[in-house]
């Protein structure tokens, strides 16, 4: 399922009145075109050490438990999944192909079982071969150790829901057998899961040796498979990556050989810091987004050194739909209609950044498919296609015809400069609807348990969601099935509560198209979104596009659909 | 002298645990502070939050869980970091407390040796020109925030005038070990000590020239007039050293104070990972281990300080001294 996504701007206000202005987006634009075509430089430059600057690292490395997209970025050339998303620049780099696996498994008795073949002679960092028994182990450790997404992605194996009652007794004996001859790995499911072959290739799915402790590792690096190995960690301060000695290239589409022989990671600068120290070529590559009063810096000086490229990502204002006023659909549709979105687009940076977002599925995603419910001149019934403008005057009808008019709602914003400023706009929006609106800041490292909880009877959240892989079903059925609703709990993604039978068999519909039939899928993926808005349990605000800055000395930026950037791809000169 | 030992021991208990309940209670106070769900991560299942639950002992009693965890803090200093899962926050502490103590002690020098020869200069020229320039001059230190004046040194030292002669020696933000490089610690942290010790300079340089002249007319200076010693012997043999005696009550606080953390926003303007960072790091990850953790390192400081700042206060003084004799 999708990480929540944190906001790391720090908005000045007078970027944000002459931000569009600049004409850094349109340079750096051009910029990102060049960036994500793929090519590998005519004089391959191996060696040298990387420098990276990053703000903080919080969290575990264990690969099975990490959930950051700082700890994915860093891991994903130290481990390997039995297939993965294709390290490739651009679009393509979909749908999954093999990677410790010899080939991607053709689905057999109606989606309940699949089979794979092991590669031949790989090894981990500690020289131990890798074989069929560590891919058994790993998927038990991933139930042993609480993996985030044991219940949520790997529970249709069989034997995985006692795994989940008793961790400590996992066997899964009927969900994987294996066989150390032929090197085959088969999985028994207990019901059909079509989007299994994506959690094979899921990060917590990474292949780790069976002798591995069946406890969160914590900041103790576990041996890979992948080109480099984490030989030095300390949270507040560095890490250190150098070369795994017994890694050879067995496919480059799926782990390549990395080009920089060590890779030195410094925490704890902030953004600006991070910008001036690879502008002054003291570093190669600032991990964290260039922050927005500095982008027209990068943009007019560095313009050769910025690059850019879409994130799968939007942020929202999630409406609680057991709230007054929100339990009120006209109400949902009216701060659609009324929402600025084009003030939103320069609270995050400007066009070149940020684009206006109107549905629930972001650009990039398989099933989407451009329309605009809620913009002047359009509705559920008419759409458009893109978004033009507010629409006070329908926004006003709405509200007025639902009677809520002067009721108090509180919008619950995590505390930090971006979504402080569009939670500012949203209150003043529905002020202008007729509502006593205020703001709720809270701290980011909260604010998203707190939202989720029906205890704390939030109206209107703001956040972000970005998809684990590309799939429909990790923002639609995570963000309002039914299932994903759990009241009382901290952990309950559906933050809108909204919960329709009907729109939910459409889910599941389209997503057991996914074994079959790809593009009626995605045919049906699409209707599911227009179904949503039509609901409006929130409103889509924009998608967002990141910004990094390398060093003079780095070429070969290759950026994919699903790990981003791949560092090991980066050859200094 | 013993009873003075034991009072101070258990003067520093209550303060450490007045301080340590404090913290616990209002972290658990706060809705949606409760850990499990971060420590479980997004959308994880039921069962898999049930798991972190026990394995955390988040399912006991609240006073039992501060038990525990002041146990994990003091006894077998195994407590580990909820946002760092498995980072013990002792060891933590002891490899951030050596880049604070380089921080605030270079500071301080700095600080205590400008401050004196300002606060000196000013009290011999009272009134006059310089002093009054040297007590502006200490009140625009006082008024500059740390945080305001370290962003505008590295505007200018690692981005305005980097490629300069003037600052291309400055190397990158953050932290170089004095066993590493001694001229790399020294290069990385000039900037830092100057910006911690502007706003000191001025508070100390004001308070030591209020005292110098207000000593000046005590009856022992003027027996010292009388006696024919000169005017500045007088100055720095009597009256600097009676002076001394606030100007230490307050270093003791202040150093203290700064070891223990205060020097946050220095630490965090220039990427120190100090005591400071650390705990600024803490509060933003609401990570209630490493904030017990850091607060009680500070805590534990302060009481210290404010024992040997006693003891100097004996050495100085000899009414004080005198007056424990009697005791």
């Amino acid at each position: 399922m999708p990480r929540f996504f944190l906001f790391r701007f720090s908005l000045p206000i007078i970027f944000i009145l002459f931000g569009e202005g600049l004409p850094f987006p349109r340079l750096i634009y051009a910029q990102t075109f060049h960036s994500t075509a793929k090519k590998t430089l005519p004089n391959s430059h191996f060696g040298g050490t990387l420098k990276v600057v990053i703000g903080s690292s919080t969290g575990t490395l264990d690969p099975q438990i990490a959930y950051t997209a700082l700890i994915k970025t860093i891991e994903t050339p130290v481990y390997d999944t039995l297939l993965t998303y294709p390290k490739l620049s651009g679009p393509n780099a979909h749908p999954v192909i093999a990677d410790l696996a010899e080939a991607v498994p053709v689905p057999e008795d109606h989606g309940l079982t699949y089979r794979l073949t092991l590669r031949k002679n790989i090894r981990f960092s500690n020289g131990q071969p890798v074989t069929v028994a560590d891919v058994a182990a790993s998927f038990r450790r991933i139930f042993m150790v609480g993996s985030p997404t044991a219940g949520p992605y790997y529970s249709h194996i069989r034997g995985a829901q006692a795994c989940l009652k008793d961790p400590a007794h996992c066997t899964l004996d009927k969900g994987i057998e294996t066989n150390p001859v032929t090197r085959q790995i088969t999985f028994h499911l207990t019901s059909p899961d079509p989007e299994f072959p994506d959690r094979l290739a899921w990060r917590h799915a990474a292949i780790l040796p069976q002798n591995t402790p069946t406890h969160d590792m914590g900041n103790t690096p576990i041996p890979g498979t992948g080109p480099y190995l984490i030989t030095d960690y300390n949270p507040t301060t560095h890490m250190r990556l150098e070369r795994n000695p017994y890694f050879h290239e067995w496919s480059r589409n799926a782990q390549p050989a990395a080009y920089p022989d060590h890779v030195f990671i410094t925490f704890g600068l902030d953004k600006e810091d991070e910008v001036s120290a690879v502008e002054n070529g003291q570093a190669d590559w600032m991990y964290d987004n260039v922050p927005l009063d500095r982008l027209g810096e990068v943009g007019s000086r560095y313009t050769k050194q910025v690059h850019i490229y879409r994130l799968l990502m939007y942020s929202y204002a999630m409406l609680n739909v057991h709230e007054p006023p929100f339990n009120n659909l006209a109400v949902r549709q009216a701060l659609n209609y009324a929402v600025n979105r084009h003030a939103m687009v320069i609270y995050s940076g400007g066009a070149a950044i940020a684009t206006p977002q109107c549905q629930l599925l972001p650009e990039g995603i398989p099933g989407y498919e451009p329309f605009c419910d809620y913009t002047l001149g359009a509705s559920p019934e008419h759409p458009a296609r893109t978004w033009q403008a507010p629409d006070m005057k329908r926004a006003r009808e709405l509200v007025r015809a639902s009677g809520t008019e002067g009721e108090k709602v509180t919008i619950v914003a995590p505390a930090e400069g971006r979504t402080s400023n569009t939670a500012e706009e949203i209150r003043d929006t529905l002020e202008a609807l007729g509502y006593k609106a205020s703001v709720h800041n809270i701290s980011p490292a909260i604010q998203f348990t707190f939202v989720q909880n029906t205890n704390n009877h939030v109206q209107i959240s703001l956040g972000g969601w970005t998809a684990d892989y590309p799939s429909a079903s990790t923002f639609l059925m995570t963000l309002f099935s039914c299932e994903s609703f759990r009241p009382h709990s901290d952990n309950s993604p559906n933050m809108s509560g909204f919960c329709s039978p009907t729109i939910d068999r459409m889910m599941n519909n389209a997503l057991s198209q996914t074994l079959n039939n790809r593009a009626e899928s995605n045919r049906l993926w699409a209707k599911v979104d227009r179904a949503l808005m039509q609901q409006a349990p929130a409103v889509p605000l924009v998608q967002t596009r990141n910004v990094i800055l390398l060093s003079k000395r780095v070429h070969n930026v290759i950026i994919t659909l699903n790990d981003e950037l791949l560092f090991s791809q980066l050859q200094i000169q | 002298m013993i009873l003075a030992f034991f009072h101070r021991i258990s003067q520093m208990f209550f303060v450490l645990l007045g301080v340590s309940v404090l913290v616990f209670a209002i972290f658990f106070a706060t809705p949606g502070a409760d850990p499990t769900a971060r420590i479980a991560g997004r959308n994880a299942a039921p069962q898999t939050l049930e798991k972190i639950r026990k394995e955390y002992g988040f399912d006991r009693p609240l006073p039992v869980q501060y038990v525990i965890m002041m146990k994990k803090l003091f006894i077998t200093q195994d407590l580990t970091s909820y946002a760092d899962r498995g980072e013990r926050v002792v060891p933590e502490i002891f490899r951030a407390a050596p880049i604070t103590f380089s921080l605030v002690g270079g500071a301080a020098l700095i600080w205590t040796v400008t401050s004196i020869a300002m606060g000196l200069i000013a009290a011999i020229f009272k009134d006059t020109w310089i002093d009054k320039t040297l007590m502006s001059l200490g009140l625009v230190g006082i008024s500059i925030p740390v945080f305001w004046l370290g962003e505008v040194v590295n505007l200018i030292t690692q981005n305005r005038y980097h490629d300069t002669w003037l600052f291309s020696w400055v190397p990158a933000l953050g932290y170089i070990p004095l066993s590493e490089n001694p001229i790399g610690w020294f290069k990385a942290l000039v900037f830092p000590w100057c910006v911690l010790a502007v706003l000191f300079i001025g508070i100390y340089s004001r308070i030591l020239r209020a005292d110098l002249v207000a000593i000046a007319q005590e009856d022992f200076m003027r027996t010292a007039r009388a006696k024919g010693l000169s005017s500045l012997r007088i100055l720095l043999w009597h009256g600097l050293r009676m002076a001394m005696i606030t100007f230490i009550s307050l270093f003791g606080l202040d150093f203290a104070q700064l070891v223990g953390g205060g020097a946050l926003l220095t630490e965090v303007v220039f990427g120190l990972p100090g005591v400071g960072r650390l705990t600024y790091q803490a509060l933003s990850s609401m990570d209630l281990p490493l904030i017990m953790a850091t607060v009680m390192y500070s805590a534990v400081f302060v009481v210290v300080s404010g024992a040997i700042v006693d003891l100097l206060y004996l050495f100085l003084d000899p009414r004080i001294r005198e007056s424990h004799k009697k005791l």
